[in-house]
């Protein structure tokens, strides 16, 4: 009893390997005999598979005796069918162990299975120790094994054991599928001098070194568990090869000349193996083998995986069918005359398999790629379908709401009922229920319009001067009446006369700024517009217009005028005092482009130059500070500076917050005599910089920019990184363009307004009269009930209806006619003037629009 | 010696290669398809995630870490488009983890808010340190997409100094930056700017919603004015000042969520919501032209076909519809279908005596729940009333117009289809007050009986009423004999005798059914009774005129014409006590529609 059971045992999971389609197993057995030098025996047993019995029959067996010695213990190490150098041909190989009684050495012998079934000793070789990890049996036959840092192998040829001579830290072991220099060692070297290591191969036939990145880049050295190499050639002594290697994190890697050319993740932990099946026409397989008997099988074309095994106790892979493909043989249970349960799979339509009644091969979703193909053909045809279905039927809904609306048309004429368009219908718009009511504005507007004209100078406030790098800049700083508002606003320099008979005016630049009104502290102000008329609003003009930067903002009366200089011809002149003069034109109206009104020059006062007088010093010190020096500086620094307008427009993305952004930027700083300017000092005071953001909308701006035209670029360029990328940025002209439309747009309504006005006043004066003699004529109403009351009534009612017929087609007074069309054309005038200014300026923002 | 290139040097390579092709693919992408696009996305990911996982196929080293953190960054936002959330997240978790092995730090947690914060730490002032924000800009994103706000909030922190750090350092002009542009740091799928711009605005809109859904009307407000201010599309923009007036709507505030929702159309006119929504204002101020105006624009607006989303410069992979999925914004957000819009466009013209327009919106209605494919219809009945509801109320509203024999054609309609489908005796039960939830006799199928009947009768009642307006009536006393007749097959029980199934909102429903079945009979007696007294045949019409009175003493036309009635023969007292009664009767009551007319 208790020798079947041990004989059972032994018969249990023995080594096998696969060598021309038959599969053949080895163990090692006590060898029967009662007498004293009983020793042990290694048989073996080769099968081969019957197709039709679905079975493995035994095709050959035998044994061969390895010890006499009735002590010694014999293992079986390694078994596996490689080339024998000698004979040129594959033979099956077996490595085992024996050893001593005393463990103090290990005798190793390799044996080979000749064809005529007979096991031949090929290696023997002592060790003092035992072999311990991976054991390779190699080309050659080569055993390769590690021991303490060190690779060694032995073989035929190498007469002995032998030990590659350089020391790695980390090594793989693989063959070549070539002639010669076909195994190889690739290790990492830690290099002395250097703190990083490199990848060394070594080539066991010939003990040639050579790069082994050519093979396996160097980071993969560590962490590659096994490795297959698919194709190797030398070309001009270059290697090339096709590798494949399964790391330590679960990853199956494709490397082409040491290039990773593709990785698949791995099911299971530690790899121990890879071969490969060659199915024929359905390409190649991977077949990955883990420890704790786990099997995975890779595409090697689509590099997915193809199938998983688990609880194999081993796998082969030879033409077992002998069809001419390779197969695999995946044993699941193993005796050594007879496979209990395996499984013969090509995955490619051949499957034989036994003992296993319920386990079909566990594919997961085998060559998904293909199926995910057609699938993703059929469903994007599908998709395209249906989208030409809704398209049609969107087409189809819109023809018939067409159609109805039509023949609804249709029968409202044929019915001759009125059509009934609805209010947003007539306008074309979809409209809000916007409620405003706009009669509160009434008032407001009669009041602006009765403003008798009072002529009053404008009072000099303050006259001051700065010079900067050759120019001069002079300011004034003037207070107009609100109801007398100037226009055309100029300073002129004149030197002073002295001992010439006539002073020589220079020539100058002129600016002119709105300032908030002299009480109040510098807050919101209309200074970003820079127009150097004035008009105030119309009297149709609806208070909803009103903003805080309206140019037309007559709250705030004062105004600074300042000019731009060259210094030399006054340096050249020997003149260090000059007088400044204002031109201005006052004007109750607006509009009065053409009027005859002479302008009117006053004096401000004297400058004495000063060249130390620099400018902007205080400002740079102290942008934060609230002062006349400072206001002073900042006026003369918009004066000198160039300018530029930007609008930025983003139609579909909101532009953000653009101010915050300059500010976060270095060297920003707040003005506080004009905070909606920011002044930028980022390098120097060569390099300032003023900025005005200005929102429009959350989705368009202005920006002002007084700077040299390198610095607005360089602005402009790290703007552009910040904006959205669908933004347009288009420079206006000054900001005379937007200035020029609204002109225009006020032109048009004063043109409007006053054609009413003065029509109705012609009308209503002719009505009034009238009315004056009816009144006179007839105090008192009739009495209907006399005769003469009778006749009155009638008369007037005669009258009545002549005077409404008279109102269908009036007549007016000549003179009064005239007078009208006199005053309309000359609006008319103004009108066309308007719109010249802003045709000269709107092309100019269309051409020369650059977009972000 | 052939010297294979280094890998860095071919991923990055490979990386770049792949934005450049995935952004061609989405550039031309205006004109392609919906389907192209989510293909191509799809090879994209699964073509970074390929290099990704070539990369951290190696252990993680410092000279790769950039790349590789650019290389999950951009198949994270592959996943992440294509909802894919689960799969980008362990990716992110993967690559922090690696972060903190190349830092040399360990952080042996599975939670996520740890992991980040020891992430975020280890990589501090090191070149790693924008690529892991970026990481956690994707991190952030999936939280959003998966409704994860509270973990947004915990990082907090963390959140506003990315911001700041990956939006306003782009265009500083700084030394960094400058570097950096030179620098050949690895392409990315989309600008981190651009993704925390739209996170930011996304998060405030769907915290926004969740604070309305909470009731913190006021702090959502706040919040969503500010967010109004951010960089966004349009529709975005749109969406904040829609739910600001959303809120404001719930602070009782209608006149300024009017003024919201103004902004929000203004801002984008494809935001139906916000008009959607203003109808509601106006309905609820009882503005009823506002109403009927809004709903008129909002159903042309519906019908208009839909409006491609516009090109931008270079679309972004992340849409905003998938950070914004949070179930109380699309309640929020959601706007009924063209149809039902016509229905209460319909109903309201009618109701606000502007019958005319109701009658065409009624007629339109119909035609196109006639016209349309019925896969459609399916989908839309549901909210509808039913068709013969439909064609009583179009019926009646043509009566109105005084058009009887169209009616008549509607109510036959209406017959001809539901008569068959009358049993001969329907059972319903009265429910008792006090005692609600178990009354419940019948099942569906009686219950739709029970429909089927008043459907009926009340069509028979209309076209009594439409040869009473024609001054035919004997044909009226004919149809309300009919319409009798039918209310007569209902017959009600006590609830004591009924199987007890307990069902609390179907006992609703059945009081209701109780009330029309009640008033019916009032009326289509009371009208008989009228049309007896107009053929003169006065003691018909006297004993109608009381059981009406009886079924339905709310009725105040029964009561007058009783003591007309009575009057008439010569009951001078006894009219005169009737008038007074029903005189003090006050009338309230807010009868079915059909029957409110007379």
């Amino acid at each position: 009893m208790m020798e079947s059971v041990l004989s059972e045992d032994l018969y249990r999971n023995p080594h096998r390997l696969s060598h021309c389609g038959k599969t053949i197993s080895f163990n090692c057995k006590r060898a029967p005999g009662t007498n004293d030098n009983e020793g042990s025996e290694l048989i073996f047993c080769s099968l081969s598979f019957e197709r039709e019995g679905n079975t493995f029959l035994k095709a050959a067996d035998g044994a061969a005796v390895i010890s006499r010695k009735r002590l010694a213990h014999v293992d079986i190490v390694k078994c596996k069918s490689v080339t024998d150098a000698q004979k040129r041909a594959t033979a099956p190989c077996v490595l085992v162990i024996k050893k001593s009684e005393k463990r103090s050495s290990f005798q190793y012998s390799l044996l080979t299975l000749s064809s005529s079934n007979r096991l031949e000793p090929c290696v023997e070789f002592k060790l003092p120790y035992q072999m311990k990890g991976a054991v390779y049996i190699l080309q050659g036959p080569t055993v390769l094994w590690r021991h303490e840092g060190g690779v060694l192998y032995t073989s035929p040829q190498a007469e002995g054991v032998r030990q590659v001579p350089i020391h790695f830290s980390h090594c793989v072991v693989g063959e070549l599928p070539l002639h010669k220099g076909q195994v190889f060692v690739l290790g990492l070297q830690k290099l002395p001098e250097e703190s990083t290591s490199q990848t060394l191969g070594y080539f066991v036939e010939d003990g040639q070194v050579f790069d082994g990145s050519v093979i396996l880049p160097h980071l993969y050295i560590s962490i590659t568990q096994c490795i297959l190499v698919v194709a190797a050639d030398r070309v001009d002594g270059v290697l090339k090869c096709d590798v494949v290697a399964a790391t330590s994190n679960r990853l199956l890697v494709y490397f082409e000349n040491g290039v990773v050319k593709d990785v698949c993740q791995l099911p299971f932990e530690q790899p121990e193996n890879i071969q490969v099946v060659n199915t024929g026409r359905y390409g190649s397989l991977f077949a990955v083998s883990f420890c704790e008997g786990h099997v995975c099988t890779i595409w090697k074309e689509t590099f997915q995986i193809a199938a998983l095994w688990s609880s194999v106790t081993s796998i082969h892979v030879d033409d077992f069918l002998g069809c001419g493909t390779d197969q695999m043989l995946l044993v699941f249970k193993d005796r050594i005359i007879a496979l209990e349960e395996f499984l013969i799979t090509d995955l490619c339509g051949i499957s034989f398999s036994h003992g296993q009644d319920t386990d079909a091969p566990k594919t997961s979703p085998p060559p998904s790629e293909n199926y995910l193909l057609t699938l993703k053909a059929l469903e994007s045809r599908l998709q395209s379908g249906l989208t030409v279905l809704q398209e049609l039927q969107r087409e189809v809904t819109v023809k018939e709401s067409v159609l109805r609306q039509s023949v609804k048309a249709l029968t409202d004429v044929v019915s001759e009922r009125e059509p009934v368009l609805t209010q947003h219908e007539q306008e074309g718009l979809i409209a809000l229920w916007d409620s405003d009511d706009e009669s509160k504005n009434e008032a407001l507007d009669d009041k602006i319009h009765d403003i008798p004209a009072v002529s009053s100078k404008p009072r000099i406030d303050k006259l001051w001067h700065r010079t900067t790098e050759g120019r001069m800049v002079v300011g004034v700083i003037l207070t107009t009446d609100r109801s007398a508002p100037v226009t055309n606003v100029s300073l002129s320099i004149l030197t002073d006369a002295g001992q010439c008979s006539r002073p020589a005016v220079i020539q100058t630049q002129s600016q002119v700024f709105w300032l908030p009104a002299a009480c109040s502290s510098p807050s919101s102000s209309s200074s970003s517009s820079f127009s150097a008329s004035t008009f105030p609003e119309p009297p149709a003009k609806k208070s909803k217009q009103h903003n805080a930067i309206s140019t037309n903002d007559l709250n705030a009366c004062r105004v600074a005028v300042t000019a731009v200089t060259k210094l030399t011809p006054l340096l050249n002149s020997g003149r260090v005092k000059c007088h400044v003069m204002l031109h201005y034109i006052q004007t109750p109206d607006a509009f009065s482009f053409m009027s005859n009104q002479r302008p009117v020059v006053l004096h401000c006062g004297q400058v004495a130059l000063d060249i130390q007088n620099n400018l902007h010093t205080e400002l740079l010190k102290t942008p934060q500070l609230i002062a006349d020096e400072v206001r002073e500086d900042f006026l003369s620094l918009l004066a000198v500076l160039d300018h530029w307008v930007f609008h930025i427009d983003s139609p579909e993305y909101s532009l953000g917050d653009i101010n915050g952004w300059i500010q976060k930027r270095v060297g920003c700083k707040k003005i506080e005599v004009s905070p909606q300017y920011l002044l930028l000092n980022s390098s120097g005071p060569s390099a300032l910089m003023l900025l005005n953001w200005h929102q429009i909308t959350p989705f368009q701006g202005e920006l002002h920019v007084h700077s040299s035209q390198l610095q607005m670029f360089q602005f402009l360029d790290s703007l552009l990184a910040y904006l959205p990328e669908s933004c347009s940025i288009q420079p206006l002209k000054g900001a005379g363009g937007k200035g020029a439309s609204k002109m225009f747009a006020l032109a048009l309504e004063k043109e409007l307004v006053s054609l009413r006005e003065y029509a109705s006043l012609l009308l209503c004066e002719e009505d009034e009269e009238k009315l004056k003699e009816k009144c006179f004529g007839y105090k008192e109403t009739p009495d209907a009930g006399s005769v003469e009351g009778l006749q009155k009534c009638r008369a007037m009612c005669q009258r009545d209806l002549e005077r409404s017929n008279m109102k269908l087609s009036p007549l007016v007074d000549v003179g009064q006619y005239r007078r009208l069309i006199q005053s309309m054309s000359k609006i008319q005038l103004n009108g066309d003037l308007a719109a010249l200014l802003d045709i000269q300026f709107s092309p100019l923002m269309c051409c020369s629009g650059f977009h972000g | 010696m052939y010297q294979p290139p280094s890998l860095l040097e071919k991923w990055s390579q490979e990386n770049n290669e792949l934005v450049n092709k995935c952004k061609q693919q989405e550039a031309g992408g205006g004109a392609v398809s919906q389907d192209h696009r989510q293909s191509s996305l799809r090879w994209c990911s699964s073509e970074f995630h390929k290099l990704l996982r070539k990369i951290q196929g190696i252990p993680p080293h410092v000279d790769h870490s950039q790349l590789e953190l650019a290389v999950v960054y951009n198949t994270c936002v592959c996943f992440t488009a294509q909802s894919q959330f689960s799969e980008a997240e362990l990716l992110l978790k993967e690559a922090t983890e690696r972060v903190l092995q190349v830092t040399g730090n360990n952080a042996d947690t599975s939670d996520p808010l740890v992991l980040w914060r020891a992430g975020l730490k280890s990589a501090g002032n090191t070149a790693l340190h924008p690529h892991v924000l970026y990481l956690l800009c994707l991190q952030w994103a999936l939280w959003l997409a998966k409704c994860q706000l509270e973990n947004i909030g915990e990082l907090q922190e963390q959140m506003s100094s990315l911001c700041e750090i990956v939006c306003d350092g782009v265009g500083d002009g700084s030394p960094s930056e400058a570097k950096g542009r030179l620098s050949k740091s690895p392409l990315l799928v989309m600008e981190p700017k651009r993704l925390t711009e739209l996170l930011q605005i996304c998060t405030s809109i769907a915290q926004g919603a969740e604070k309305l859904n909470e009731g913190r009307s006021s702090e959502a407000l706040s919040d969503l004015q500010a967010a109004s201010a951010l960089p966004a599309t349009r529709a975005l923009v749109a969406y904040t000042h829609l739910l600001s007036g959303s809120c404001l709507a719930h602070m009782n505030r209608p006149q300024m969520a009017l003024q919201c929702y103004k902004k929000a159309l203004e801002t984008d006119s494809r935001c139906v919501c916000a008009l959607y929504r203003s109808m509601l204002i106006y309905r609820q101020l009882g503005n009823t032209q506002a109403e009927i105006q809004a709903l008129r624009l909002l159903h042309s607006t519906l019908m208009l076909p839909p409006a491609t989303e516009p090109v931008l410069g270079g679309i972004q992979p992340l849409s905003p519809s998938l950070l914004l999925s949070s179930q109380s914004l699309s309640r929020l957000l959601s706007v009924p279908s063209a149809l039902s819009v016509l229905y209460s466009l319909a109903l309201k013209c009618v109701l606000s005596g502007r019958v005319t327009e109701g009658v065409e919106h009624y007629l339109d209605l119909l035609a196109a729940l006639h016209s349309e494919d019925q896969h459609a219809v399916d989908a839309e009945v549901s909210v509808l009333p039913r068709m013969p509801e439909l064609y009583l109320e179009a019926g009646t509203a043509l009566l109105f117009t005084r058009r009887p024999a169209d009616c008549m054609a509607f109510c036959n309609e209406v017959i001809s289809t539901t008569l068959e489908l009358v049993p001969e005796k329907v059972v319903l039960e009265e429910p008792e007050e006090g005692i609600g939830g178990d009354a419940r006799g019948l099942s569906v199928e009686g219950e739709d009986k029970v429909a089927m009947l008043l459907w009926a009768a009340a069509a028979y009642l209309v076209q009594g009423h439409c040869h009473a307006h024609l001054k035919d009536w004997k044909q009226a006393v004919t149809h309300y004999t009919r319409c009798i007749n039918l209310l007569v097959k209902v017959h009600l029980k006590n609830r004591d005798f009924q199987p007890q199934i307990p069902a609390a909102d179907v006992n609703v429903k059945h009081g209701k059914d109780l009330c029309t079945l009640q008033r019916m009979k009032g009326l289509s007696l009371a009208w008989r009774g009228i049309s007896f007294t107009q053929m003169d045949q006065l003691r018909e019409a006297l004993r109608d005129l009381q059981l009406s009175l009886q079924a339905f003493p709310d009725y105040t036309g029964a009561g007058l014409w009783c003591g007309e009635v009575l009057w008439r023969l010569g009951r001078k007292h006894e009219a005169a006590a009737c008038w007074e009664k029903t005189w003090s009767l006050t009338t309230q009551t807010s009868v079915e529609r059909y029957l409110i007319l007379w």
